[in-house]
């Protein structure tokens, strides 16, 4: 191992978060490229069969635990339970994730509801945060580090794009058809002649 | 805001006489009266749709979209056997309306399905931990100082302070039972005495507390009050004299 991966082995060891590429470089003052090389070779280093793994995660680089180790991990440090993200919460968060920095006006129209109380349960998980406070206008919300390392997401914004998501014309067409079946319904049941 | 796979009502499969096949198929054709309404079992397609197949369980988008669906087709039954003609031309507004709606819903479809992928992603990621640090975690404190400042810190702290003083608070008073007995006594030499010969050598709250003795001399009938003019002095008269 060179001299610069075990520096860097060193400090992903002790940082209590994943480390980016600008800090590391401020500490070893190596380039980015040699810094990436040493990433390599402590990613090498931790194949499958050890216990940790190198991770590109919020923003950063992070040694942490393999995914089949975590119920020993988890005997030695209470892990709060896994609370379950309700639908409305998970689509409320996708909002977020895609148009960040976002009011919670725009997450409301978009949505079609008010979205008060869910994001204000996703401000208390820690998954979104306010945005730098604009100098007027009103409160803008992005998302976290937490939401990062929880959805194992490299850095902000890395997420498949939202074109990929769209409905296809026959898919839009089946939405229409469905609404006009509703609506059919609805007049027979409110047309009371 | 409907949850675009909401629609295990519609797709449920039913098995009537009258027709074999998904519900909405059967919604489809009862709209376009390529079902006859007036053929239709009511009562088995809803003794066929509301029993819950094995123990599956019911769910509560599906179920309410499902009754909501079979009062609907009575309903629709009931206006067809009264002769009531069910066709009406459709409203403009209505029709503005529903595009408008699906627009919306278009426009926040890839937001819906951005939503499961998250929530595939968050079951991936379930299993890594990370090194935290807990929070708060507070610089230790420096053992190693000199014994004796800390002793001399800690004098300052365990110091008794000074007893407070009551010395400021004045001069003792007499208390009402011996302004009482100085009354009766004056009394006892005169027949009349001033109140204000009486307070002349007290404080506000003696002579506060002489017109009390006074006033209790007055109720035990052992003497009678007299104030000539308002706020002017008042004589205090014996009455066993």
């Amino acid at each position: 191992m060179t001299a610069l991966a075990r520096t860097i082995e060193a400090l992903l060891f002790i940082a209590p978060e994943p480390l980016e590429v600008a800090t590391l470089q401020d500490i070893t003052e190596e380039s980015p490229a040699m810094i990436a090389r040493a990433l390599d070779e402590i990613a090498a280093r931790h194949a499958a069969d050890t216990g940790l793994e190198l991770a590109e995660v919020a923003g950063g680089w992070a040694l942490r635990t393999r995914a089949d180790l975590a119920p020993a991990c988890d005997r030695l440090r209470a892990r709060p339970r896994e609370d379950r993200l309700s639908p409305a919460a998970l689509e409320t968060l996708a909002v977020v994730a895609y148009l960040e920095p976002v009011t919670r006006r725009e997450v409301g129209r978009l949505r079609g509801v008010d979205v008060d109380s869910t994001v204000g349960s996703l401000l208390d998980r820690g998954l979104i945060e306010e945005a730098e406070r604009p100098q007027s206008g009103p409160v803008t919300y992005r998302t976290t580090t937490l939401f990062l390392e929880r959805f194992g997401l490299a850095r902000r914004g890395d997420l498949p794009t939202l074109e990929r998501f769209e409905l296809t014309g026959p898919e839009a067409q089946a939405l229409r058809a469905r609404l006009q079946q509703a609506d059919l319904i609805a007049e027979a049941e409110t047309g009371d002649g | 805001m409907p949850a675009l796979d909401s629609s295990a009502a519609l797709t449920q499969e039913v098995q009537i006489d009258l027709f074999q096949g998904p519900f909405d198929l059967l919604l489809t054709l009862l709209l376009r009266d390529e079902v006859d309404m007036l053929e239709l079992p009511l009562a088995d397609l809803i003794e066929e749709s509301v029993t819950p197949g094995s123990d599956e369980r019911w769910e509560i988008d599906a179920a309410s979209q499902l009754i909501l669906l079979l009062a609907a087709i009575a309903d629709l039954k009931g206006r067809r056997m009264l002769g009531e003609d069910v066709e009406d031309e459709p409203d403009l507004d209505a029709l503005a309306m529903r595009e408008a709606l699906v627009a919306r819903l278009v426009a926040y479809a890839p937001f819906q399905r951005a939503a499961q992928w998250l929530a595939e992603r968050l079951r991936a990621a379930q299993g890594p931990r990370y090194r935290r640090v807990p929070p708060g975690t507070a610089v230790p404190v420096p053992v190693r100082d000199d014994p004796a400042r800390l002793r001399a810190a800690m004098e300052k702290m365990v110091e008794a302070s000074p007893a407070p003083s009551l010395e400021h608070m004045g001069v003792r008073r007499r208390p009402l039972p011996e302004l009482l007995g100085r009354l009766r006594e004056s009394l006892a030499r005169l027949r009349e005495v001033s109140f204000d010969q009486m307070v002349s050598d007290c404080d506000r709250l003696e002579e506060a507390l002489t017109l009390l003795a006074a006033l209790e001399m007055v109720r035990r009938g052992e003497a009678e009050l007299r104030q000539d003019v308002p706020f002017g002095d008042i004589l205090i008269r014996g009455t066993r004299a």
